[in-house]
């Protein structure tokens, strides 16, 4: 009897078996084409909705400051104008980002190191505690507390009887998690008749102030008044106790300066006459000139020059201005605009994978499911076209192992090729849309680094996408049985 | 070396020692499809010796096919046993039933089953890479090979460009490509003309008498039958007959 000499059979190395897997992507190259594709557009769509999210978050952290400052004036003509709400000094009071915010809360209400430290620590419960009430839906918020709303709720609490009953109340609740425990909110309850001393000393102070500074404007409007905030009228501010510091009021002085100015070439523009020659200039008709229209011609030295002197011949005051000055203006409303469309349209970024926000995670992670299920079906399609091939490498001595390989490599590669384009797609179609909604703005704040560690996240998603949705068929491949290249057709 | 031609020297049938090189015993095969059995081998025993060029004749559906598989290592058997070169094939894990089918026997198809994405060549050394040869050695091999079946000149050549008895010469070449003892063949006439059968037949021939290597054919073609030690008829999953052809020779010279 002979020996036996029957040994397990190697597995072949890792390189040839990538060459066969190639020539047989290349061999079946239409049918390869088609799942790239598939995979292409899932891949871009995710890089797509990735890069958008990641380049607007960044927009939006650049364009916040800068809207902050744009908004000074608005800032200074509510507070010099109408005395705010206990809520919004419990909101300042809670933020307390600002120094100069706190400061102006010191000097309104008058208050010293120890009462300034309390109205912080109780005014920041307090902002949780709204924060919570105004999240509760209206059927609890009903029961709870009634018909309260913003601190009236503490108000209300302060009734001995009432809180008992909140309290038994929102212990019923089960599913209601109050943000802290019960006994705190108690304690801080009987505490809030304090924080509303300050906030009423505070308003209080506010209101005389702006008394003050009312009895001085002279029988100006706030706005022109406010164009000497560097002067004496920022004296007048200062005295009535509102903190303004001197560069603060040369600042504001500057911004309210441009915003009247602005205003006066937009009146002069609605001048019959001035509009009449802006339309021949512009060779439209003199409906269609807009502010957009005009101050896009402005930025121009040539035509703003022209429009001053145009302005002083009709009568507007704008005596001793310089082209370079309208320049400066419509650069500045440029920019403006920019900005606000910026905050628009950033407002709901946030939340989710890279801030794409959960509903558009969901989508992304339905649209991969979709993928993976097209990229299973190919490859099951592929498996049966190959059944023979496959049948017959095993009778010429493949491994299971070796079948399988070659199919999660072939499914692999037609990831990774649908992986680059989509993300590359992605991410040019991306920036070009950004570039088109923020303009100028875009080029200020790319988010490069970001940007790359996306686009490898989306290759190594379409990568493993594909590999996994392969694992079923390349089974399935691996599994079939030798004697099916016996089969004839 | 295991691989290494064992009977690639061995006399052929006619010089007297003669070994078994595949044994089956008792063997049964049972198809369980629902409620349906189907019987496909009801109890083969055969031996088969080395060096021997065998005819395996048989209807559709008489178990013929599951019979090849059987002895070629590629199902196994619901009862009873195979021998290959005296191993129990049913004893063999998935590794060295790969070890088996990569070395030990050669398999020709009635479609050739070539890889149609790979040249002549590469479809000659893919076994050789399967069984460890190094890519330099195997192209070798493989242009000796395909010189055996007169194709040397076509190595670059990819399935789609050639014609079906030049594609069944690769297929001869591939299966020859590891030296294996045994050759099975599954009708590898049955797709050809006349004259490209012819071809085959006589590579075949060559191969039994020059190499000794053992060829195990299913067939209808009566040329075979005129070329062949013995032949074999199976019906309803038995072996019918087992002759010599001097003994079926009278038969065969009456039907011609």
């Amino acid at each position: 009897m002979k020996t036996i000499d029957v040994q397990p059979q190697p597995l072949l190395g890792f390189a040839r078996t990538l060459r066969i897997a190639l020539s047989g992507v290349k061999y079946r190259l239409f049918r390869a084409l088609v799942t790239v594709a598939v995979i292409t557009v899932a891949m871009a769509f995710l890089m797509n909705i990735l890069a958008e999210s990641l380049i607007k978050m960044t927009v939006a952290a650049t364009a916040k400051d800068q809207i902050a400052e744009m908004r000074l004036v608005d800032r200074w003509i509510a507070r010099l104008s109408i005395p705010p709400t206990t809520a919004e000094i419990i909101a300042s009071a809670a933020r307390a980002g600002e120094p100069a915010e706190l400061e102006n809360l010191r000097t309104l209400g008058q208050l010293d190191d120890t009462e300034l430290a309390r109205l912080q620590e109780l005014a920041a419960a307090a902002d949780t505690y709204l924060t919570f009430f105004n999240d509760l839906n209206y059927g609890r918020r009903r029961v709870l507390v009634g018909s309260a709303e913003s601190t009236a709720i503490f108000d209300r609490l302060q009734d001995p009887a009432t809180r008992e009953t909140f309290f038994a109340r929102l212990a019923e609740m089960k599913t209601v998690r109050f943000v802290t425990e019960t006994d705190t909110f108690d304690a801080w309850l009987n505490d809030w008749p304090v924080l509303r001393a300050y906030t009423e000393r505070i308003r209080e102070g506010q209101a005389a102030a702006i008394r003050t500074v009312q009895d001085n404007l002279n029988g100006r409007t706030l706005m022109q008044s406010l164009r000497a905030a560097e002067g004496p009228f920022g004296e007048v501010i200062r005295d009535a106790g509102f903190n303004l510091s001197p560069a603060e009021a040369e600042h504001l002085s500057a911004k309210v300066g441009a915003v009247a100015d602005t205003a006066l070439i937009e009146a002069a523009m609605n001048q019959a006459d001035i509009r009449q020659a802006i339309a021949a200039r512009l060779d439209i008709l003199p409906g269609d000139v807009t502010p957009s229209r005009l101050w896009s011609l402005l930025g121009d030295r040539e035509h703003a020059a022209w429009y001053i002197g145009v302005m002083n011949e009709k009568g507007f005051a704008a005596s001793g201005w310089q082209p370079d000055d309208v320049i400066a203006l419509a650069d500045s409303r440029a920019r403006a605009q920019l900005l606000k469309q910026a905050e628009r349209a950033t407002m709901e970024t946030g939340g989710g994978l890279m801030g794409i926000g959960q509903r558009m995670t969901w989508l992304a992670f339905v649209s991969m499911l979709v993928c993976a299920v097209g990229i299973a079906n190919a490859m099951l399609m592929s498996v049966t076209e190959r059944f023979r091939e496959i049948a017959t490498l095993k009778c010429l001595g493949a491994l299971d192992g070796f079948i399988m390989t070659v199919f999660l490599i072939e499914a692999s590669i037609l990831g990774l090729v649908g992986g680059i384009a989509g993300t590359v797609m992605g991410l040019v179609i991306a920036l070009l849309r950004m570039l088109g909604l923020f303009r100028g703005l875009l080029l200020e704040s790319i988010p490069l680094a970001a940007l790359v560690s996306a686009s490898l996240l989306s290759i190594v998603i379409g990568v493993l996408l594909a590999a996994i949705s392969a694992v079923y068929p390349s089974l399935r491949a691996a599994r079939l049985a030798p004697m099916e290249a016996m089969r004839i057709e | 070396m295991s691989h290494q031609p064992s009977t690639i020297d061995h006399p052929p049938f006619a010089a007297g020692e003669r070994r078994v090189i595949i044994r089956s015993v008792g063997m049964k095969k049972i198809y369980q499809r629902g409620a349906e059995t189907t019987h496909a081998l009801r109890g083969v025993d055969v031996e088969i010796y080395t060096g021997e060029f065998i005819s395996v004749m048989g209807p559709s559906g008489s178990g013929k096919s599951t019979f090849f598989n059987m002895i070629g290592a590629l199902d196994s058997p619901s009862e009873g046993r195979v021998f290959i070169d005296e191993v129990d094939v049913a004893q063999l894990t998935a590794e060295e039933l790969a070890f088996l089918r990569c070395r030990k026997i050669g398999y020709i198809f009635q479609s050739y089953n070539l890889i149609q994405y790979m040249t002549a060549l590469e479809n000659v050394t893919t076994p050789m890479a399967f069984g460890g040869v190094t890519p330099d050695e195997a192209r070798k091999r493989g242009m000796e090979l395909l010189d055996l079946v007169g194709l040397k000149t076509r190595w670059f050549h990819r399935p789609i460009e050639m014609s079906g008895g030049q594609q069944q010469r690769v297929a001869i070449a591939r299966a020859l490509a590891n030296n294996p003892s045994i050759l099975l063949c599954d009708e590898p006439t049955a797709n050809l003309d006349h004259k490209t059968g012819d071809e085959i037949l006589t590579i075949l021939q060559k191969l039994n008498r020059e190499r000794g290597v053992t060829i195990i054919c299913a067939t209808h073609d009566h040329r075979m039958m005129n070329m062949c030690d013995r032949l074999m008829w199976i019906r309803d999953g038995a072996i019918e007959r087992i002759a010599r052809r001097d003994e079926v020779e009278v038969q065969l010279a009456s039907i011609e």
